[in-house]
């Protein structure tokens, strides 16, 4: 066990060398993101000063929302995203069957050995807007909302993470799973917005199939005392649990595609 | 001596689309898609002794990419059992790959980016070799290899054959019993091949290391495997020595006499002229163990013969006149049973 940790530790160490390697491309890198990211919340924030509210949230209290879903995506997306995005190039350039070759589970050699420091942008974006936001919305601080926020925070990137792995494990069987990517990110765009706001099909969808209203929506409604509809009281425990539960699924449909792998290129 | 590898009556079949034509035939492909078994492994049996280097070979689509995966834990065999030091390697796919060394020519496990040593330092620990072991392999093999005037610079910067000098050097940095090898010199010049040929043919020599290695390069084969295992269409044509296949496959070995004055027509027991003008005259040799003293002492005395040469058929050459003959040809050819000697 010390071994494989100490194995994944030098993987991320590698990454990281050699990101730094290129490091204009990194600093380019950072301040896109924090440029894109600056403007979806200006137009959000924009969408408040206008109209005060959006569906009862306020603005300091949809900034803790956002700040924690940039916080808890960019924590499962470092280590997942872009290499996993890459999986159809993966498989078909024969690149994974190189991974199959090596003693190590290669879903972890993918992630520890593409721990991406790109997202260092996000997450001083997500700590800034929730350290601007946390004095503002007038929570009670106790063991348990403390342990909300950040059993939350972790529950968010493993469903980030997990929802990534599912997704690229369509690769191993089908060949293909950039159009998965371009479905996912469709539903993550909706995760931005608190569920509430969406008609009770979506808000649904979000808590269920597609557990993104497990990345800010609930932990932030629990934090703030808010209703959360369909769970009820149960959405504490929802929220802590959604994240492993999401890993267990993910691990479970990973096997499940490996074992039908039937090679790439060459 | 007992057999690490073997392969029993193996068969790899995938499932291919059928593409129909015309816009129509795409509509009726993406609404009720028609797919075909394709046979890229087919009934194939051998077995490999430890120590032994075989050649794998056979023309693009043989299967002998679907086999080596078999053997190395990446696809399980449709058919059929595949045993690698008495493990079945996908079910037992991380301890297998501990024991084996793998080379896709195509390939790198090298990181870009990052120095040498550092691939070297990850497969140490990936491998979890022991720093004795992984200190002697390393300053043995970077010798055998010259690897040590470029270990510290970026991959990037290294050459196609620096490359792959390296990746062949960290595949056998963990001790494996076998080494497979997938086209190890493809795209090499002619001096980086003749490294690559002459450490595989010393590690199989002095470590007992097995090999297995395909090549479309036949002067890899002649020169680090005494064994080849020929396939084509996914069926095993032969598995034997380098004389038996010549001898199975009909290549000949062809004389070259030349005389001092026109020897107007030469008559030789146990050749068949084959052409010549002048003063040359070619023959084919019948295969029938002669030595070369002794065809010529069956030339008549009056013979003034200036010089003689005597060419080996290359692989090339036994199966170029396989595949030229195949479409007339009976039934396919095994030159040895399945279990070595």
């Amino acid at each position: 066990m010390r071994e494989t940790l100490s194995l994944l530790f030098y993987l991320v160490r590698l990454r990281v060398r050699t990101r730094l390697e290129f490091r204009a491309s990194l600093v380019i890198a950072w301040t896109a993101q924090g440029f894109g990211y600056a403007g979806v919340f200006t137009s959000i924030w924009i969408i408040l000063t206008r109209f005060e509210n959006i569906g009862g949230w306020s603005w300091p209290q949809m900034a803790l929302f956002l700040g924690f879903h940039t916080l808890g995506y960019a924590l499962g997306a470092c280590f997942t995203l872009v290499q996993l995005r890459g999986m159809e190039e993966i498989v078909r350039g024969g690149e994974f069957d190189m991974l199959l070759v090596r003693p190590i589970n290669p879903w972890a050699y993918l992630v520890f050995s593409g721990f991406n420091i790109e997202y260092g942008g996000h997450i001083l974006l997500g700590l800034g807007l929730i350290v601007w936001a946390l004095p503002q919305v007038g929570i009670v601080w106790s063991l348990p909302s403390a342990l909300m926020l950040f059993g939350g925070l972790i529950s968010s990137a493993f469903i980030t993470a997990s929802c990534i792995t599912v997704v690229s494990a369509c690769a191993l069987v089908l060949q293909r799973a950039r159009y998965l990517f371009g479905l996912y990110f469709d539903f993550w765009e909706l995760s931005r917005y608190p569920a509430s706001i969406f008609a009770p099909v979506f808000q649904l969808a979000l808590l269920t199939v597609i557990p993104l209203g497990y990345m800010a929506y609930v932990p932030v409604s629990v934090l703030l005392g808010r209703p959360v509809p369909y769970l009820g009281a149960f959405a504490p425990f929802a929220s802590l649990a959604a994240g492993p539960l999401a890993v267990l699924a993910a691990a479970a449909f990973w096997r499940f595609c490996l074992r039908r792998y039937q090679g790439g290129g060459g | 001596m007992a057999a690490i590898i073997s392969a029993e009556g193996v068969g790899k079949v995938f499932q291919q689309r059928v593409s129909q034509p015309g816009i129509l035939g795409a509509i009726r492909s993406f609404v009720a898609p028609v797919t075909r078994p394709v046979h890229a492994v087919a009934d194939i049996t051998f077995s490999i002794a430890a120590g032994e280097a075989v050649g794998y070979l056979g023309p693009n689509g043989a299967g002998k990419s679907t086999m080596i995966k078999m053997l190395t834990g990446i696809l399980t065999p449709s058919v059929g059992e595949v045993t690698v030091l008495g493990r079945k390697p996908q079910q037992e796919r991380v301890a297998n790959a501990r024991d084996i060394g793998v080379v896709f020519g195509q390939r790198t496990q090298l990181w870009w980016d990052l120095p040498l040593s550092d691939s070297f330092e990850l497969h140490r620990r990936l491998y979890r070799v022991p720093d004795a072991l992984f200190s002697k392999n390393r300053a043995a093999l970077s010798d055998m290899m010259e690897l040590t005037s470029f270990i510290e610079r970026p991959v990037r910067h290294l050459s196609l054959g620096q490359r792959m000098r390296a990746e062949i050097a960290m595949a056998l940095m963990h001790d494996p019993k076998i080494l497979f090898l997938d086209e190890p010199t493809i795209g090499l010049d002619v001096v980086a091949k003749d490294v690559v040929r002459k450490f595989l043919s010393r590690i199989n020599r002095e470590r007992g290391t097995t090999i297995i290695l395909t090549t479309h390069d036949l002067q890899d084969i002649e020169e680090i495997c005494p064994r080849l295992i020929m396939v084509d269409e996914g069926r095993l044509l032969f598995d034997g020595t380098l004389p038996a296949l010549r001898k199975s496959f009909g290549a000949r070995r062809r004389l070259t006499l030349e005389f001092s004055g026109d020897p107007g027509e030469v008559r030789l027991v146990g050749a068949r002229p084959s052409g010549g003008e002048g003063l040359l005259r070619e023959f084919l040799l019948e295969d029938d163990g002669r030595s070369l003293v002794q065809l010529l002492a069956a030339l008549e005395a009056s013979s003034d013969v200036r010089d003689v040469r005597l060419h080996e058929p290359s692989i090339e050459e036994v199966i170029r006149t396989h595949y030229q003959s195949k479409g007339s040809a009976p039934a396919p050819v095994t030159g040895r049973p399945a279990v070595p000697a």
